[in-house]
């Protein structure tokens, strides 16, 4: 369910001069990305605006959960905020950021701020004044370290990502604001069983030219994942017939895989399957058959409901002619003898033979 | 908007972002089976819709009331009716104003919701749908995902767009029969379903091909035991989801035979409603006709005796019909017993080539 990375070593950090009696965390941390997240941030990534900043990043916020002793971080949303930057000065745009945070948490109150992203790898003075900005017990998510998440977005090359959390670093008071220590925090991707469908539609269509595919049945959906078992198992005997001819060097782990994968098919007597299988089926063939019905039925009554009858005879006999006769036609041929007037209500044929109210 | 678009290219097809599908993906699990609603932003291009984002609406203090589990039918309500709510559309004017300011697609161009097993057509859809074809927009779509049968097998999201002639006789709510019979509306009417394509990024492409996707093709390192390999897996592709290989279909024909017996229920009310209609209507009549008679032979001897007759529709003031009760619950009715029944049958198609599969696997020699 994850993409990892690579180990990490937790430092301790220095500590920030504190505000008056909040400690500020000092427990490791480890940061999981749902991929809406990532999306989201790479979407943002390409709708950035080239045309009146120099910058080539582009930021926002994380919002998501942090567990309850701090130590673990889901980032779950995150939201676009303009800023302008270039050689000397940043800008961001607060008043923004205040505003959208609070749409955002209003729709979902269980999420808190967390920290920023970007989408270049590089960090800078500028990074460091953002980062403080963030992590600033009046705007930020003090006393909990704020996270910085920096995404490549450079076209043609793959795409990392890296998070940090910052921690200050010993410089006069006049420049603290606009520096600070990144460290890095290990990260993963995590998905869950919800995002697993949606994620498998998003990935059929990354092979294909234009970037696009259909929404599959469920039908289709099986034929291919029964292709691809049936290619893996194709695989796997190939490897087997090619250790029993020798031509491949055998490997006891994999066979011992194997053995225990096999193993599992269980052992039941042909009649107990037949006789599962055929009540099985069955089970499962009547349900569709009943909706079906019940569908059939269901039509029939709002078709009955809704059409145009002539005037047949004036009363209980009613034309015979299929359409021919019948008022509102009750939504009466469904559900036979649901009708309750004396041996009239008219099963389910087609010829609605209902009392009439002689002026409908 | 919707006015400076040509009318004449009809919407044909839904084009949504990955990102959208995750974010509703997303929306609609976290406050599963609360059914979850949001807002969706985009434009349209010479008839497709272009989904771009989504943002979810505020639940009135849901969380509030987590604590009773039975409330979820309350709150579920309530986010249903989100879309229509006042403070709602204050909220999202806010949000595509903020979004607008980042280059998201700033256009309202629908709403989407979640649905638990294709339970999603109600009048509180149809409401929805038409407030927003009527005032907003008029292109606009309804995204339905079903997560209950995400998690079975293939993703389920779906457009649904009013029709037009269904968007005609809502506006006046005439939903007797007589205009039903004129407007030859039928509830395989009432919506539109568009073909929904998922589309990616460059960039979002890029990404997914670093994601565990193909088996490596190159020759791979014997492990050296067991321990290594069950503990250090090959990534599992996320597509094609092996997943929908799973046989356990029962709870789902379980749940769906609920909701039909449900229908069915339903379907009994409005016709006993109807039933009752007729009756009231039949007695009312034979009333009128009753006093009718009285009436003319209460002439005819005023006639005899010189006397100005008296007026003869004056019934219409003492006896009131009664009025025909709304077709719309009904026709909405049998267009929910359609969508069971065929979600019905796509189960029954996979589980039976499913169940053949496993039994000519079981028994090699019986077939």
């Amino acid at each position: 369910m994850a993409v990892g990375t690579d180990s990490f070593l937790h430092l301790a950090r220095p500590l920030a001069p504190s505000a008056l009696g909040v400690q500020p965390t000092t427990a490791p941390l480890n940061v999981i990305i749902q991929p809406q997240a990532v999306f989201s941030i790479l979407d943002h990534a390409v709708r950035r605006d080239i045309r009146d900043t120099q910058s080539t990043r582009v930021i926002g916020a994380l919002l998501g959960v942090r567990s309850e002793d701090g130590m673990e971080v889901e980032v779950r949303n995150c939201f676009a905020i303009p800023h302008t930057e270039n050689e000397d000065q940043v800008e961001v745009d607060v008043e923004y950021q205040k505003n959208m945070l609070a749409l955002q948490l209003k729709a979902n109150p269980r999420e808190v701020l967390l920290g920023w992203y970007t989408t270049s790898l590089e960090l800078n003075s500028f990074s460091a004044l953002i980062q403080n900005f963030f992590a600033s017990p009046e705007t930020g998510t003090f006393p909990h370290p704020a996270v910085h998440l920096t995404v490549s977005t450079e076209a043609g090359k793959e795409i990392e990502a890296r998070a940090y959390i910052s921690a200050p670093v010993g410089v006069n008071a006049e420049r603290a604001a606009e520096s600070c220590l990144f460290i890095p925090v290990p990260y993963e991707i995590r998905y869950g069983e919800a995002e697993k469908s949606g994620l498998e539609l998003i990935s059929g269509a990354k092979d294909s030219e234009n970037r696009a595919a259909p929404v599959v049945s469920d039908i289709e959906g099986l034929e291919r994942a029964v292709d691809q078992t049936l290619d893996l198992l194709e695989r796997v005997s190939e490897y087997v017939n090619s250790v029993l001819d020798e031509d491949r060097e055998p490997s006891n782990a994999l066979g011992q895989f194997l053995m225990n994968a096999l193993s599992l098919a269980p052992k039941v007597d042909p009649q107990d399957i037949e006789r599962d299988f055929n009540n099985h089926i069955q089970d499962v063939l009547v349900v569709s058959y009943l909706a079906n019905t019940i569908r059939t039925q269901i039509d029939l009554s709002q078709r009955l409901a809704t059409a145009t009858l002539t005037m047949g005879g004036s009363d209980a006999l009613a034309a015979t002619g299929g359409e021919g006769g019948g008022d509102k036609g009750q939504r009466g041929g469904q559900r036979g003898g649901k009708r309750g007037g004396g041996g009239r209500g008219g099963g389910q044929q087609r010829e609605p033979r209902e009392p009439r109210e002689p002026n409908e | 908007m919707a006015d400076s678009v040509p009318k004449e290219i009809p919407l044909n097809s839904v084009q949504v972002e990955a990102l959208v599908v995750m974010k509703i993906v997303k929306a609609c699990s976290a406050t599963f089976p609360t059914t979850a609603t949001g807002s969706i932003v985009g434009m349209d291009v010479n008839g497709t819709l272009q989904i771009t984002n989504c943002f979810p609406f505020p639940t009135a203090d849901v969380a509030a009331s987590d604590s009773h589990p039975n409330d979820h039918m309350a709150a579920s309500n309530l986010a249903a009716a989100a879309p229509r709510s006042k403070a709602n559309v204050t909220y999202q004017n806010e949000m595509i104003k903020c979004l607008r300011e980042v280059n998201v697609d700033a256009n309202n161009v629908g709403w989407y919701t979640s649905a638990n097993m294709g339970n999603f057509i109600n009048t509180s859809l149809i409401e929805n749908q038409f407030y927003y074809q009527k005032e907003v927009n008029e292109r606009t779509v309804a995204l339905v995902h079903d997560v209950s049968r995400s998690s079975q097998g293939a993703l389920s999201l779906r457009a649904f767009r009013l029709s037009p002639s269904f968007m005609a006789a809502f506006k006046e709510s005439k939903f007797t029969t007589e205009n039903m019979q004129k407007t030859k509306l039928t509830y395989k009417d009432v919506l539109v379903e568009l073909p929904i394509i998922v589309h990616n990024s460059h960039l979002l492409t890029s990404f997914l091909h670093q994601l565990p996707a193909e088996l490596p093709k190159k020759e791979l390192e014997f492990p050296a035991s067991l321990q290594e390999l069950t503990a250090d897996q090959p990534p599992i592709p996320l597509y094609p989801n092996l997943e929908s290989l799973d046989l356990s279909i029962d709870p789902y024909l379980e749940k769906t035979c609920d909701q039909l017996l449900d229908s069915i229920e339903t379907h009994y009310t409005e016709l006993n409603n109807f039933q009752y209609f007729q009756r009231q209507l039949a007695r009312e009549q034979t009333k009128v006709t009753a006093w009718k008679t009285k009436r003319t032979a209460e002439n005819a001897t005023r006639v005899a005796q010189k006397l100005a007759p008296l007026p003869e529709d004056e019934w219409e003031r003492l006896f009131k019909l009664p009025t025909e009760p709304s077709r719309l619950e009904g026709m909405l009715n049998a267009r929910q017993v359609e969508q069971y029944s065929r979600q019905v049958d796509g189960f029954t198609a996979s589980i039976t080539s499913k169940m053949f599969a496993v039994k000519s696997n079981l028994l090699p020699d019986s077939s």
